[in-house]
């Protein structure tokens, strides 16, 4: 807490306006919510540690600096000048505030921001809690393979045990369970996804250094995930999906024409990601901004009448811990859901032609139909047989068991 | 709404870093450890199989040692039934064979104390008969010389007979 209240003195020192924690409040969850070019210390306000700038400037070329130069006004590198818009600069010159800008000043004095959206590559605050969380997810998962190859059958136990009782649920009780046999070709993407979203998670969660990124509560980052798993539905799609979405099986007035069916279907492909990137972001973000919210209180009272402020931080404290307790369990659940919802978009998509109608609703005339008919009943009787075989197969070995047993 | 707008920056290294990991894993984690667990988790399920067979075999053995141990145990019986009955049946062989043999050497002892008495009576009847004519010979020859020496020798043979017999 002493912490969160260092900013509002800094802020309001700096830009000299008023010590009322409500005129900064909305500043500091956005703040915290958001992305940064440095990473917060704990107790500290005035030092971050300082994280790689890398910007492309309008010269061409690449100009990379620490993040501790930026902090407190301009750098001038050897291609240009820049500095974080402020929220007037920003307002003035129709650039995001708090991001990095060229400053190109013209030979008439003029000024102009400079900032295109290929423009910034820099390791933010979000993309080094997205390594860290990479080399985590990935730094885990090897060392539970190198187990398995290492000790063969052998189960492992604590934490590994309980990472590879985490892989073998999504596993077994989401990819298989719902993709069946195609479940080893997209149990890869669906697991490193689970995994890597998981991760970002509980990170997000730890307050200090490697954790309090905003990550997965990022639109760019949700929106990635959902384009991957877009793209994954939809290269690995099978002809009957395609069929499905641009002729499906309706009477002909709704697609002919005015093709309503088809549009649907179409607009259908896109909400779907649509829904993974919003619905992640914002249970991620709503978990973060409750936290803070909550932290926040304790000041805002505390400004009102320090009686106030104490009743509040008693309630505030055990409703943050409650909140965080409850976005451990959240983090799980939105991981374990976009996982299933990919899953079950990805099995969307592998669908198999199916067959007509039994022949009991064969109308006789139908010619086509029977037809039909006859070969599900063809394919039907194929898997008869070969269920016999297996059957056959299975007897006799069990009557071989049987003989070396009786022997 | 600053939330609401991605930075192209962040979607870039999120594709990069996504990406790595991803083949990284795809490469040399996952494939491992699916594996991994379901070659374990077949061993388990083996195991189970193994186990429950083994377990209904030794009931059936016992089932079966059972059934073997009361059919033995009826076969003796039978066995000593059959024993007990031949036996009996030797004895009472035996009993009448010796029974047969007795009756054999009886009616031959018989026969044959017959056959002694037929010859004794055919013997005795030779002998009268060969004394009848002896004494008539002598009757004959004293009728030729008188009546009186005629009865003097009927008596004295008759004396002759009464002494013999």
């Amino acid at each position: 807490m002493a912490a969160l209240a260092a900013p509002f003195r800094a802020a309001a020192n700096e830009a000299g306006k008023s010590d009322d924690p409500k005129d900064h409040a909305k500043e500091i969850i956005f703040e915290h919510l958001g992305d940064a070019y440095g990473w917060e210390v704990p107790f500290d306000h005035h030092h971050r540690i300082p994280l790689p700038c890398i910007v492309l400037p309008k010269e061409g070329g690449v100009c990379v600096f620490s993040s501790a130069r930026v902090q407190h006004g301009e750098y001038m590198c050897d291609k240009g000048m820049f500095k974080i818009a402020t929220e007037a600069e920003a307002e003035q010159y129709h650039v995001r505030a708090g991001k990095l800008v060229q400053v190109i000043e013209g030979p008439d004095g003029s000024v102009e921001y400079y900032r295109p959206w290929w423009f910034d590559f820099s390791i933010t605050k979000n993309v080094a809690a997205l390594i860290i969380s990479c080399l985590l997810v990935g730094g885990l998962m090897l060392w539970l393979a190198r187990w398995h190859r290492r000790k063969g059958l052998k189960a492992p136990r604590k934490g590994l045990g309980a990472i590879e009782a985490l892989v073998d649920f999504i596993y077994k009780g989401v990819i298989v369970s719902t993709l069946g046999e195609n479940a080893k070709r997209f149990a890869p993407y669906l697991l490193t996804a689970f995994f890597f979203i998981f991760g970002m998670n509980l990170l997000g969660l730890v307050v200090i250094f490697p954790g309090g990124a905003n990550l997965t509560g990022n639109i760019a980052v949700t929106l990635v995930m959902a384009v991957l798993t877009f793209a994954v539905t939809n290269i690995f799609g099978t002809k009957e999906y395609w069929k499905e979405i641009f002729w499906p099986d309706v009477p002909l007035f709704l697609k002919f024409p005015l093709p309503i069916m088809p549009v649907i279907e179409v607009f259908g492909m896109f909400t779907k990601p649509a829904a993974l990137t919003v619905r992640l972001m914002a249970n991620m973000m709503g978990g973060h901004m409750i936290v803070i919210v909550l932290t926040l209180l304790i000041f805002i009272f505390y400004y009102m009448s320090p009686v106030a402020g104490g009743a509040t931080t008693v309630v505030s404290v055990i409703f943050s811990v409650f909140m965080l307790l409850i976005d451990v369990l959240v983090s799980f659940i939105q991981a374990y859901v976009f996982t299933m919802l990919s899953t079950i978009f990805i099995s969307l998509a592998q669908v198999k032609e199916h067959h007509a109608a039994p022949a009991a609703e064969c109308d006789p005339a139908d010619a086509d139909c029977q037809q039909m008919s006859a070969e599900e009943l063809e394919r039907m009787r194929r898997t008869q047989r070969v269920h016999e075989q297996e059957l056959h197969a299975a007897r006799k070995e069990a009557l071989k068991k049987k003989g070396e047993t009786a022997n | 709404m600053e939330l609401f707008t991605p930075d192209f920056g962040l979607i870039f290294w999120m594709f990069v870093c996504f990406g790595i990991l991803f083949l990284i894993l795809w490469k040399y984690a996952w494939p491992m450890i699916i594996k991994g667990m379901e070659t374990r988790a077949d061993l388990i399920d083996k195991g189970v199989e193994y186990a429950q067979n083994a377990k209904e075999q030794l009931d059936n053995a016992h089932l079966e040692a059972g059934k073997i141990t009361a059919e033995a145990r009826k076969q003796q019986a039978e066995i000593l039934r059959e024993a007990d009955k031949m036996k009996n049946q030797i004895v009472e062989e035996a009993r009448g064979e010796a029974q047969k043999a007795a009756q054999k050497v009886m009616d031959q002892a018989n026969e044959a104390i017959r056959q002694q008495q037929k010859e004794a009576e055919q013997a005795l009847r030779d002998q009268v008969s060969e004394f009848a004519l002896q004494i008539a010979n002598k009757v004959v020859k004293q009728q030729l010389a008188d009546d009186k020496a005629q009865a003097k020798l009927v008596s004295s043979l008759l004396d002759e007979m009464d002494q013999k017999n």
